[in-house]
C-alpha cells in the first residue's frame, strides 16, 4: 500500500491560497504537462471528495480547487485541513486507472482541421492518424462543460494553436488540438479546438448508469475506424480493461 | 396546475443547485439570486430551498387552474394578477383562472415566483435545477415555452411578510467585494487599480453562464500561457482582448483564461441580478472583512429562514 509516489520528489511543494473567501486553492508549478503533478492533483482531489468534508473538489492539470462550507470551516482550518489531506496523500498510491477503447473516424466530415495539420505537421493524413492513435492518453480533467474530456499531451507534431476564430458549435464526439493539448466535446458547443476526428460515443447522458463513460485518471486509446458513422454505439463493455472500479 | 401562456425571455424552474459535481464538468446552478429566490419561498411559507421559478427580464403570463398563494421577490417586473398591481417582495392568494404576468424588469434582471408547496419537476444529480447546456433538471431540461404545464402541490405553511430591512435593495448599478484570484498578480499595476476604481458594464453577452464585461482595458504584464484550470461562479477572467468575463452561476468549470478576482460569498446573489447594461463595480476586501460581512449577512437573515446561508 505504502508506495511512495517518488515521481512527485522532484516537484516544489505546491503552493495553497484562499479563492475568494470560501474556497482553498493549490497549485503545483509546472511549465509544461506533467504527467506526475497531474497524477498528484487527480489523487488529491479524489481523497478529499471520499473525505466528505467538502463541498466541491474541482481540479485543472497543475492545480485544483477545493470549497469548503462556511458552516464547518474558516479559511483557516479549511487551509490546515488541506496540507493535512496533502501530506497524507503522498504515501498512497493512487487509483489504478482502467483503459477505454474509443472507436474514432479520423478526417473527412469528421475532421474539418485534418487539412490544416496535415500543412503544419509535414505529416500525410495517415501519419496524422497513426501518430494521434499511437498514443495512450490519461484523461486529466472533465469539464469545462459535461462530459467535455482534457487529455494528455498529443504527439510533439500534432501540437497546433487552436482556431483564431472559434466556430459557434462544435458537434458532440469531436476529437480536437489546442497547443498541446488534445481532447474530445461531449455536448455540442461553441469551440475553437483544431477537429480532426469524431466518436460516435456518447461521453455524458444523464439518463444512463453511469452517466459519464469515464473519469478523470482513466486511460483512453483511440481506435481508427472506417466505414459509415454509426448513430450512436452502445459502448459494450464501460470498463473493458484493466483496473478495478 | 399553472399553464404557461407565455415563457417570456427565459423562465425556469430553480432550486438551491447541484453541488458534488464541478469536478464533472455539472454547474451547481441553481437560482442564480439566491436571496431573493430564498425570500420567495419564505413568503409563501416554504422552506427557502424550496423549488420556484426563476425569470428573466421579464415577459412570463401564466394561469392558474386552482387556488393557491404566490410568493413574487427579485427584479421589479410591474407583475399583475388580471391587470391589478402587486407589490413586489410580497405574497398574494390567487384564484383558479387568475391571470399572471410580468412585464420587463426595471431594476435587476430575475424575478422569482413561488408558490405554496413549491413546484415538482425532473431531478437530475440531486437537484431540480435547470441546466439548459446539457438539458439537466426542471421542465425538460429547458426554458418554459407557451403551452407548459406545471403541477401544483398542496400548500405547506402559512403566508408571511419580509421584516422591515430584510428586503435587498436592487440596484442597475451593482457593487461586489471581491478578493483577489490566482492571476491577479499577473496584471499590470495600472490594470489593478482600473479594476476597483472604475466601474465596468455588462455586455448584451449576458446569461446564466457568465457575462462579459466592457471597460477599462486590463492587461498582463506578459502574456500567459495557461492550462485549463478550475474556476467558480464569481471568478472574474480576464481573455487575451482586455475586457473581463464575470462567471455566474451555470458557469464553466474550468477555463484558460487568468483569473483576476474572486467575488466574495456574501455577495454572489448580486450575480444574478447582472443583465445586459447594469454597471458593475469591483471592491477589494481584505483578509478578516470577507468572513466578517458573510458572517453578519448570515446571521441577518437566519432567523427568517433556517439553514440559509449565502
Amino acid at each position: 500500500m505504502a508506495k511512495s509516489n517518488s515521481e512527485l520528489d522532484n516537484i516544489a511543494e505546491p503552493r495553497l491560497a484562499p479563492y475568494g473567501d470560501g474556497a482553498i486553492y493549490l497549485e503545483y508549478e509546472t511549465l509544461a504537462y506533467n504527467a506526475s503533478v497531474n497524477k498528484a492533483v487527480l489523487n488529491l482531489a479524489a481523497r478529499l471528495r471520499e473525505s466528505g468534508n467538502w463541498v466541491d473538489v474541482v481540479s485543472g492539470y497543475n492545480s485544483l480547487i477545493a470549497v469548503f462550507n462556511p458552516h464547518k470551516m474558516t479559511l483557516d482550518t479549511a487551509a490546515g485541513a488541506l496540507e493535512e489531506e496533502l501530506a497524507r496523500v503522498k504515501k498512497i498510491a493512487a487509483r489504478k486507472p482502467k483503459t477505454i477503447d474509443v472507436p474514432v473516424y479520423y478526417g473527412g466530415e469528421f475532421g474539418p482541421d485534418m487539412e490544416t495539420l496535415i500543412k503544419s505537421s509535414g505529416l500525410s493524413e495517415d501519419e496524422i492518424v497513426k501518430s494521434h492513435s499511437e498514443e495512450n492518453y490519461h484523461v486529466c480533467i472533465m469539464g469545462f462543460v459535461p462530459g467535455f474530456t482534457f487529455l494528455s499531451e498529443a504527439p510533439k507534431a500534432l501540437h497546433h494553436p487552436r482556431l483564431e476564430k472559434p466556430r459557434l458549435s462544435v458537434p458532440s464526439g469531436s476529437i480536437g488540438i489546442a497547443g498541446w493539448q488534445t481532447g474530445i466535446y461531449g455536448l455540442s458547443s461553441p469551440g475553437g479546438w483544431q477537429i480532426i476526428g469524431r466518436t460516435p460515443l456518447k461521453i455524458f447522458d444523464a439518463k444512463r448508469e453511469p452517466a459519464f463513460l469515464w473519469e478523470a485518471g482513466d486511460q483512453l486509446r483511440f481506435i481508427p475506424q472506417a466505414g459509415p458513422f454509426p448513430n450512436e454505439v452502445e459502448i459494450q463493455t464501460p470498463f473493458p480493461k484493466g483496473g478495478q472500479l | 396546475m399553472i399553464k404557461i401562456l407565455n415563457g417570456g425571455t427565459q423562465t425556469t424552474l430553480q432550486d438551491a443547485g447541484r453541488q458534488g459535481y464541478r469536478h464533472l464538468g455539472i454547474p451547481s446552478s441553481g437560482a442564480a439570486d439566491k436571496l431573493s429566490y430564498a425570500l420567495s419561498n419564505y413568503l409563501v411559507g416554504n422552506p427557502w430551498d424550496t423549488p420556484a421559478l426563476e425569470c428573466t427580464l421579464g415577459g412570463l403570463h401564466l394561469r392558474f387552474t386552482r387556488d393557491t398563494v404566490i410568493g413574487l421577490a427579485g427584479a421589479e417586473m410591474w407583475a399583475q394578477i388580471n391587470g391589478q398591481n402587486l407589490t413586489n417582495f410580497t405574497s398574494v392568494p390567487v384564484k383558479a383562472g387568475d391571470i399572471l404576468t410580468f412585464s420587463f424588469a426595471r431594476q435587476g434582471v430575475r424575478s422569482y415566483l413561488a408558490v405554496a408547496g413549491g413546484f415538482s419537476g425532473q431531478v437530475d444529480f440531486g437537484s431540480l435545477s435547470t441546466y439548459i447546456p446539457a438539458a439537466l433538471g426542471g421542465f425538460e431540461g429547458r426554458a418554459l415555452r407557451t403551452g407548459d404545464e406545471l403541477p401544483l402541490s398542496e400548500p405547506l405553511g402559512e403566508r408571511r411578510k419580509i421584516p422591515r430591512g430584510l428586503v435587498p435593495y436592487l440596484s442597475s448599478h451593482v457593487i461586489l467585494r471581491a478578493r483577489p484570484a490566482p492571476e491577479f498578480e499577473k496584471l499590470t499595476l495600472e490594470s489593478r487599480r482600473h479594476l476597483f476604481v472604475s466601474a465596468y458594464t455588462a455586455t448584451p453577452d449576458t446569461n446564466r453562464m457568465g457575462s462579459r464585461l466592457r471597460g477599462n482595458k486590463i492587461e498582463l504584464i506578459e502574456p500567459l500561457s495557461m492550462t485549463s484550470s478550475p474556476l467558480l461562479p464569481g471568478t472574474l477572467q480576464l481573455p487575451p482582448q482586455g475586457q473581463p468575463i464575470l462567471a455566474l452561476i451555470d458557469g464553466h468549470c474550468t477555463g484558460g483564461y487568468a483569473r483576476c478576482l474572486q467575488i466574495i460569498r456574501a455577495d454572489l446573489w448580486q450575480l444574478g441580478q447582472v443583465g445586459p447594461g447594469t454597471r458593475v463595480s469591483f471592491r477589494r476586501c481584505f483578509l478578516g472583512e470577507d468572513e466578517l460581512a458573510l458572517a453578519r449577512r448570515n446571521e441577518f437573515y437566519a432567523g427568517l429562514m433556517p439553514g440559509f446561508s449565502f
